[in-house]
C-alpha cells in the first residue's frame, strides 16, 4: 500500500481574489508549461507569446478579429451552461450548431429575400434557435421521460449532424448548395438582407451585441423569472422540486431545448455574421466542444462566460491571424497547442482555488 | 470492571472476552459521543447494546468495529490490547459489522459480493467454489441464500442475510448487528434470531445493537444500557424486565405528560381507505385517518411499514392508488402538493435537507420554495422574512443568501418550520402540519424548540399529525397516537390510554387482529 | 463477380476494426473503472504522433507501437489527476484532453506533415490456412494487430469477469463506497485504469499511423476514430468480445462504400458514416430503458467523483 495519499478539503476561508488569481496563475502555469516544448522545438517561448498577444489583442484588426470569433463561443458556452448548472450534460452544443447553421441558412435563402435586415436576420436566428433546439429534442425526450443518458445521445446527436450538414453541401446538390460550385462545392450565400452589418472596415458584427444581449436574458431568466427558479431546484434536487410541485420532467426538457436553442444560435449568428452561407469546413472547429470548457472555466456565470470566450477567442483568432505574418515567425499551431494546456490547467486551478490539496499520510489518519 | 488475568471484562476467569471496550472516550465537535464506557462479549454470548437515538450505541459498535478509533481507553480482542485503525482491519481480525445501510454492489450477485475485498481470495475466481463455500456457510447458520442472484433481485432481507454470509465467509469471529431488526418483517425476524443461536452455538460473539425491549429480551444474553453517551447499567436478560430496561434506557419513570383542557374541534384532516402500491407492494393499506384541530396525532411504528408512503400520499408527492385524502374538507387525493398546499398543508418531510430544502439554494429561495410565484421572482419579502426567522428561532447562518447546505441539521429543520409554519393561525397559513421525523439528529436544546413550535401550533388551532420512529417522542407529544403495521393501523387511542405493552406489540404486529 | 469486391471490403473492414477496437476497449478499462473520459481521440492522436517520431527515428516498428501506446498512457494521466485526485468534473476534462491533444499533436506533428513513413504491418499468412475462400483472406491474412487485438479484447473480458483484481475494478464503477469499506483502493485503481485506456487508445493511433494511413496529418489521422470509440463502448454494453463484433460492423460501415458503389447501391458516403452514431442512439433508447439498464447498463457510478464519506 501506498503509505499517503492526496485529500481534498474545502477551503473555508475562500478570499475574493482568489477567484482572480486562480485563473491568472492557471494562465500563466500554462504558458510556462508550453515554453518547455517550445523550447523543446528550437523557439524561444517569450518571443512567440509575445507576438500571440500582439496579433489578438493590441491593433484594432486583432482586438475585433478576437471578437468575432468569440461571438459563436460566448452562445455554445451559454448553451452548456444552461445545461450543465442543472447537472445536465448536454455536451453536444456542436451538433446544435451545425443544425442551427442548416435551419439558419435555410431560412436566410428562402425568405430574407427583400425584407428589412432585421427582420431578414431575425428570422435567420429564430430559425437557428429551432434547429438547434430540435437536434437537442431527441436526448431531451428520452433522458426527461426514460432516464437515457444524454451525456451518449447528444453526442451521437453531434456526429450525425455533422454528416448530415456534410451531405448538404459535399455529397448531394442540395437547396443550400451553389449549383455553381461544382469542383469546390460552397454553401449558396444568403441574401444581404440574412447578414448582420459589419463594423466599419473591420470582420467584426452585430452578432456581438446579439450575443451580448442573449446573455443578459438568460442571467434575467434564471436569476429572476420562476422557470429559471425552477431550474435551479431542479438542478439542485429532484426530490424538492417534486416536493414543492414542481414538474421536474418538464423543467429537464425546458433546460435541454434552451441550451440546444442556443447552441443553435451559435450556429445562426456564423451564418448571419461570418460565412453567409452553410460552410461546413468553416463551422467544423470544435466551437460547441470548446463552449463546453468556456461554460466550465466561467463556473457557468453568464457574464465570465464573455471573458472567457473572448480570451479563448483570442488565442484562437491567433493561429489565424499568424498564418498571415510576413515570414514564418511563429508556428500556428502553438495557439492550438496553448488553448489546450490553458484549459487543462484551468481546471485544475479552479479545484484548487476551492479546495485544498495535501498529502496526509495514511498510517496517521484518524478517521477513516 | 477493569482488567484482570483472564483479560479485561470477562465473566469467566481464565477465559478472555472476545471482544471488549475498557473505559473508552469519544468526542465529536460539541458532542461527547461515549463518556468512559465498558463494555465486553463473551465467546458465544449474544449481548445487547441499548439505548435511545443518539445515546451513543452506534459510536460504541464503530470503535470496536475499527470504523473509529477512542480518544481515551482501549479495546481489547481476546484479552490483547488492539488497536484499529478501519474496518478493513476489524475484519482481517476477525471482527465484522453489519450496518443497517448495506455494503453491497447492486449489479453484483450475492457470490461477487461475498468475494469482493477477501484479502484470502486467490488472485483468479473459481465462481463454483465460492457459490459452494457460501451455501454451505448458509446450510450451517440457517441463512438460506442463492449465490448466484443478484442484489439488485433480493428482498432486505436476503440483502441482510448476504451482509452476514460475507462477514462469516471471512471468518469473523464477533459480529456486530446495528439496529438488524428495523428493516425486517416479523417473520424474517424469526429467522435472523435463529441464525443468532445457531451462530452463538458455533462459537461467535454477537454484539446486537437496538432500542426496542421486546426483541433485546428474547434475544441476547446480557444488556449493556446507554443514555447521553454513558453506561447506565448492565444487566443479565435473565435477572432483569422490560420495565427495568426501559427505566435505564430513559432514565426515569416512563410518564405521558398530561394534557391541557382544550378540546379538538372539527376534522381538518381526513384520510380514508387509503391504498399505496410501490413496486408492486401495497405499502399502505386501506387505511384511515383523522386529525381535528386543536390536537397532535402521532403515528408510530417500526420503520417501513408505510409512514413515509402515507406522509407522501397526504402531501400529494405520491399517487395512491385508492381512496381519498382531504384537507379542511377540500378533496386533494392525487392533485399534486400544491393544491395539498392550497387546501391548508403545511409539510415537513423526514428528509430535510434534500426534500424540505434545497441543497443548492440560499435561505432566501429556499424560503420561496413552496410560496407562490409570478412570473417574476420577488426575494425581498422572502429574504425579510428569513431574517426575521434568524431572530426568532435562533437560526445560526452566515446570512440570508447562504446555501442550504451549510447548515446543521438542527438550524435548517428550523428553517423548514418557519417557512411552513408562517402565518401560523391565520386564514393564509397552515391547517394541517404533518411532520416526519421532527427531531431525529438533532441535539437537545433544538429537540425542545422544534417540540414547543409543535405544541404552538396545536394551540393556534392546527390539526398536527407527526410521524416518528422514535416511540417516546410520539408518546411525550401526541393527544392521540396510531401504531402503523404493514401499512395499516394496528391500534390506535388517546395516548394515554395506550399502554407501553399494548403498543409494543401492535408495532410487532401481535395485536393485528385484536385492533378495532 | 463482385465477390472478390465484397471479401476485400470485409478483409478492409477488419483492418479498420483494429484501432476502433483498441480505443474502445481501453475506454471500457476506464469506464469499468466509473471514470468516463471523453478524451479518446485526443490520445489516439499523442499515441500516433509519438509513434510516427519514434517510428521514424528508429525504424522498429514495435518500438513505434510501444511508444505510442506509452505516450497516450502518459496523456490519460492528465485525466486521471484532474478527474481522480481533484475530483473535476469528467465530460469537462476529457473534452479538454481532446482539445490539448488535437493542439500538441499539430504542433509536434508539424515537421512530419505528409511525410510517409517506410516502415508497415505486413500480413501474417497461416500458410494454406490464408488460400481458403472467403474465410482465408479474412481470417488468416491479416496483420498481427488484429490477432492482437482480439487477443487483448479475450484478455479484458477474463480479467473483469474471472480475476478478483477485476471483480474490484467493477465494484468501483459500480459503487466505490462500497469498494473503499471492503477494503478496494478506489483512487489507484481509477488512476491505473484510466492510464490503460490511455495506453490502449495510444496504441490505436500508433498503429493507425503505422498500418493503415499513409502519412500524418492531425484531422486525416483519427478523422473521427476516437468519438466512435466512445460510441462503441455504449453499443456493445461495455462488453469486450461485443467491442470486437461492434467494431467490424462500424469498420464495415467505414469501408462499405466501395463495396456498394460495385454493386450499384448510391448510399452516400456521409450517411454510411453517420451508421455508428445512429446504431449507438438505437442500442441505448431500445435498451437502455430503465429496467434493462439495471442488467446491461453502464457501470452506476459512471462519471461519478468518489468522496469518502468522513465525519
Amino acid at each position: 500500500m501506498i503509505p499517503f495519499q492526496f485529500r481534498l478539503e474545502r477551503r473555508l476561508d475562500r478570499k475574493w481574489w482568489h477567484s482572480v488569481l486562480t485563473p491568472l496563475l492557471s494562465v500563466l502555469a500554462a504558458l510556462a508549461a508550453g515554453a518547455v516544448f517550445l523550447a523543446i522545438e528550437g523557439l524561444n517561448p517569450i518571443r512567440v507569446y509575445l507576438d500571440l498577444f500582439e496579433v489578438s489583442f493590441t491593433d484594432k484588426f486583432g482586438i475585433t478579429d478576437s471578437l468575432t470569433v468569440a461571438v459563436p463561443l460566448i452562445l455554445t458556452g451559454l448553451a452548456a451552461a444552461v445545461a450543465f448548472r442543472m447537472n445536465l450534460f448536454n455536451i453536444g452544443a456542436e451538433g446544435q450548431l451545425y443544425l442551427g447553421a442548416i435551419f439558419g441558412s435555410w431560412a436566410g435563402l428562402q425568405f430574407a429575400d427583400g425584407l428589412p435586415t432585421i427582420v431578414g436576420v431575425g428570422l435567420v436566428l429564430l430559425a437557428g434557435a429551432v434547429g438547434g433546439a430540435f437536434w437537442a429534442l431527441p436526448a431531451a425526450f428520452f433522458k426527461a421521460y426514460f432516464g437515457t443518458s444524454e451525456i451518449i445521445t447528444t453526442l451521437m446527436l453531434t456526429f450525425i449532424g455533422l454528416f448530415f450538414m456534410r451531405y448538404l453541401i459535399f455529397g448531394s446538390k442540395s437547396f443550400w448548395r451553389d449549383p455553381d460550385s461544382a469542383n469546390f462545392p460552397q454553401g449558396k450565400k444568403v441574401p444581404e438582407s440574412a447578414r448582420f452589418e459589419l463594423w466599419g472596415n473591420t470582420r467584426l458584427h452585430w452578432g456581438l451585441i446579439f450575443a451580448l444581449a442573449v446573455v443578459v436574458a438568460v442571467w434575467v431568466l434564471i436569476r429572476y423569472t420562476s422557470i429559471g427558479f425552477d431550474m435551479n431546484v431542479v438542478g439542485s434536487s429532484h426530490a424538492s422540486a417534486q416536493y414543492a410541485g414542481i414538474p421536474v420532467r418538464r423543467t429537464v426538457m425546458f433546460a435541454l431545448l434552451m441550451s440546444g436553442a442556443l447552441g443553435g444560435l451559435a450556429g445562426a449568428t456564423e451564418v448571419a455574421g461570418r460565412a453567409y452561407a452553410l460552410d461546413p469546413n468553416g463551422l467544423q472547429l470544435g466551437l460547441g466542444f470548446t463552449g463546453i470548457v468556456v461554460a466550465s472555466l466561467a463556473r457557468y456565470n453568464p457574464f465570465a462566460i464573455v471573458l472567457v470566450a473572448v480570451f479563448l477567442g483570442g488565442l484562437r483568432n491567433a493561429g489565424i491571424a499568424l498564418q498571415g505574418l510576413p515570414g514564418e515567425r511563429v508556428p500556428v499551431e502553438v495557439s492550438l497547442m496553448l488553448q489546450g494546456a490553458i484549459l487543462l490547467f484551468a481546471i485544475g486551478g479552479e479545484i484548487f482555488s476551492h479546495n485544498r490539496l495535501s498529502l496526509v499520510r495514511t498510517t496517521k489518519a484518524v478517521a477513516t | 470492571m477493569t482488567a484482570s488475568p483472564a483479560g479485561p471484562g470477562s465473566d469467566h476467569p481464565g477465559r478472555p472476552a472476545a471482544i471488549a471496550a475498557v473505559q473508552v472516550t469519544k468526542r465529536f465537535p460539541g458532542v461527547l459521543a461515549n463518556d468512559k464506557v465498558d463494555f465486553h462479549v463473551d465467546v458465544g454470548e449474544v449481548h445487547t447494546i441499548l439505548g435511545e437515538n443518539g445515546a451513543g450505541k452506534s459510536t460504541l459498535a464503530a470503535m470496536l468495529c475499527g470504523l473509529y478509533q477512542p480518544d481515551e481507553g482501549q479495546i481489547f480482542l481476546s484479552g490483547a490490547p488492539v488497536r484499529l485503525r478501519s474496518p478493513r482491519e476489524g475484519l482481517a481480525k476477525g471482527i465484522g459489522m453489519v450496518h443497517q445501510h448495506f455494503r453491497l454492489v447492486e449489479r453484483f450477485t450475492v457470490a461477487e459480493n461475498v468475494v469482493l475485498g477477501d484479502p484470502q481470495q486467490a488472485r483468479f475466481i473459481k465462481a463454483t467454489e465460492v457459490e459452494a463455500r457460501v451455501g454451505e456457510i448458509g446450510e450451517r447458520f440457517g441463512l438460506p441464500i442463492n449465490p448466484r442472484a443478484r442484489i439488485a433481485d433480493l428482498t432486505v432481507g436476503q440483502r441482510q442475510r448476504v451482509e452476514i454470509v460475507k462477514m462469516l465467509y471471512r471468518g469473523a469471529d464477533v459480529l456486530l448487528l446495528d439496529e438488524p431488526t428495523a428493516v425486517l418483517t416479523p417473520n424474517e425476524v424469526d429467522a435472523l434470531f435463529q441464525t443468532v443461536e445457531a451462530m452463538t452455538a458455533e462459537g461467535k460473539a454477537i454484539v446486537f445493537i437496538s432500542h426496542k425491549l421486546g426483541e433485546v429480551m428474547a434475544v441476547s444474553d446480557r444488556v449493556t444500557v446507554m443514555r447521553a453517551g454513558a453506561v447506565t447499567g448492565e444487566v443479565a436478560t435473565a435477572d432483569t424486565s422490560q420495565r427495568h430496561l426501559a427505566e435505564l434506557m430513559v432514565g426515569r419513570p416512563v410518564e405521558v405528560e398530561t394534557r391541557r383542557g382544550q378540546s379538538p374541534s372539527d376534522v381538518a384532516l381526513s384520510v380514508q381507505g387509503l391504498d399505496v402500491v410501490e413496486d408492486g407492494q401495497k405499502v399502505v393499506d386501506g387505511l384511515d385517518l383523522e386529525v381535528r384541530r386543536g390536537e397532535i396525532v402521532g403515528i408510530a411504528g417500526v420503520a417501513g411499514n408505510g409512514q413515509r408512503p402515507l406522509a407522501r400520499a397526504i402531501a400529494g408527492m405520491i399517487k395512491p392508488s385508492a381512496g381519498s385524502v382531504s384537507i379542511c374538507g377540500k378533496d386533494v387525493t392525487a392533485k399534486g402538493t400544491k393544491a395539498a398546499r392550497k387546501a391548508g398543508l403545511a409539510f415537513v418531510p423526514e428528509d430535510r435537507l434534500g426534500t424540505g430544502l434545497v441543497p443548492g439554494l440560499s435561505l432566501t429561495d429556499n424560503m420561496l420554495l413552496t410560496r407562490k410565484r409570478g412570473f417574476f421572482v420577488n426575494r425581498s419579502e422572502a429574504r425579510a422574512e428569513v431574517e426575521t426567522a434568524i431572530v426568532d428561532y435562533e437560526i445560526k447562518t452566515p446570512s440570508t443568501e447562504a446555501q442550504a447546505r451549510l447548515l446543521s441539521g438542527g438550524n435548517s429543520q428550523k428553517v423548514l418550520l418557519a417557512r411552513e409554519l408562517a402565518n401560523l393561525g391565520t386564514p393564509d397559513g397552515p391547517q394541517v402540519v404533518v411532520v416526519s421525523s421532527p427531531t431525529r439528529g438533532l441535539d437537545i436544546g433544538a429537540a425542545e424548540f422544534v417540540r414547543g413550535l409543535l405544541h404552538e401550533a396545536r394551540e393556534r388551532g392546527a390539526a398536527v399529525l407527526i410521524i416518528s420512529e422514535d416511540l417516546e417522542e410520539v408518546r411525550s407529544l401526541s393527544d392521540r397516537m396510531a401504531v402503523l403495521y404493514r401499512g395499516r393501523v394496528a391500534v390506535e387511542g388517546p395516548t394515554d390510554q395506550l399502554s407501553i405493552e399494548q403498543i409494543g406489540l401492535a408495532m410487532a404486529g401481535v395485536a393485528e387482529e385484536g385492533a378495532a | 463477380m463482385n465477390d472478390t469486391a465484397l471479401v476485400l471490403t470485409l478483409a478492409a473492414s477488419m483492418a479498420a476494426a483494429v484501432p476502433i477496437a483498441l480505443a474502445a476497449l481501453g475506454e471500457l478499462l476506464a469506464e469499468k473503472a466509473g471514470v468516463i473520459n471523453l478524451g479518446v481521440e485526443g490520445m489516439m492522436l499523442i499515441g500516433a504522433v509519438t509513434a510516427f517520431q519514434v517510428g521514424d527515428a528508429s525504424g522498429s516498428l514495435w518500438l513505434a507501437l510501444l511508444a505510442g501506446s506509452l505516450a497516450g498512457a502518459v496523456f490519460a494521466s492528465i485525466h486521471a489527476f484532474l478527474c481522480v485526485t481533484l475530483r473535476a468534473n469528467q465530460i469537462v476534462s476529457g473534452l479538454a484532453l481532446v482539445i490539448f491533444g488535437i493542439g500538441l499533436s499539430t504542433f509536434i506533428g508539424k515537421s512530419i506533415e505528409g511525410q510517409p513513413l517506410a516502415t508497415d504491418f505486413r500480413p501474417v499468412r497461416f500458410g494454406a490456412l490464408a488460400d481458403i475462400p472467403l474465410i482465408g483472406p479474412l481470417f488468416f491474412n491479416q496483420d498481427p494487430m488484429l490477432y492482437a487485438t482480439i487477443a487483448i479484447a479475450v484478455l479484458i473480458g477474463v480479467y473483469l469477469n474471472r480475476t478478483k483484481a477485476g471483480l474490484a475494478v467493477r465494484a468501483v464503477g459500480e459503487s466505490p463506497g462500497t469498494a473503499d469499506t471492503m477494503g478496494v483502493a478506489v483512487a489507484a485503481i481509477r488512476y491505473i485504469h484510466v492510464m490503460l485506456g490511455g495506453l490502449l487508445a495510444g496504441m490505436g493511433g500508433a498503429y493507425l499511423i503505422l498500418g493503415q494511413v499513409p502519412s500524418w496529418s492531425q484531422a486525416g489521422t483519427t478523422a473521427g476514430i476516437g468519438w466512435i470509440a466512445l460510441a462503441l463502448v455504449v453499443f456493445a454494453s461495455w462488453k469486450p468480445m461485443r467491442v470486437i463484433l461492434g467494431a467490424f460492423l462500424f469498420g464495415f460501415a467505414r469501408r462499405a462504400n466501395f463495396w456498394l458503389q460495385g454493386e450499384g447501391v448510391d448510399i452516400p458516403a456521409e450517411f454510411l458514416s453517420m451508421m455508428p452514431y445512429l446504431l449507438t442512439i438505437i442500442v441505448l433508447v431500445v435498451w437502455g430503458t430503465r429496467d434493462l439498464r439495471r442488467k446491461i447498463g453502464a457501470p452506476a457510478a459512471l462519471g461519478i467523483p468518489y468522496i469518502r464519506d468522513e465525519r
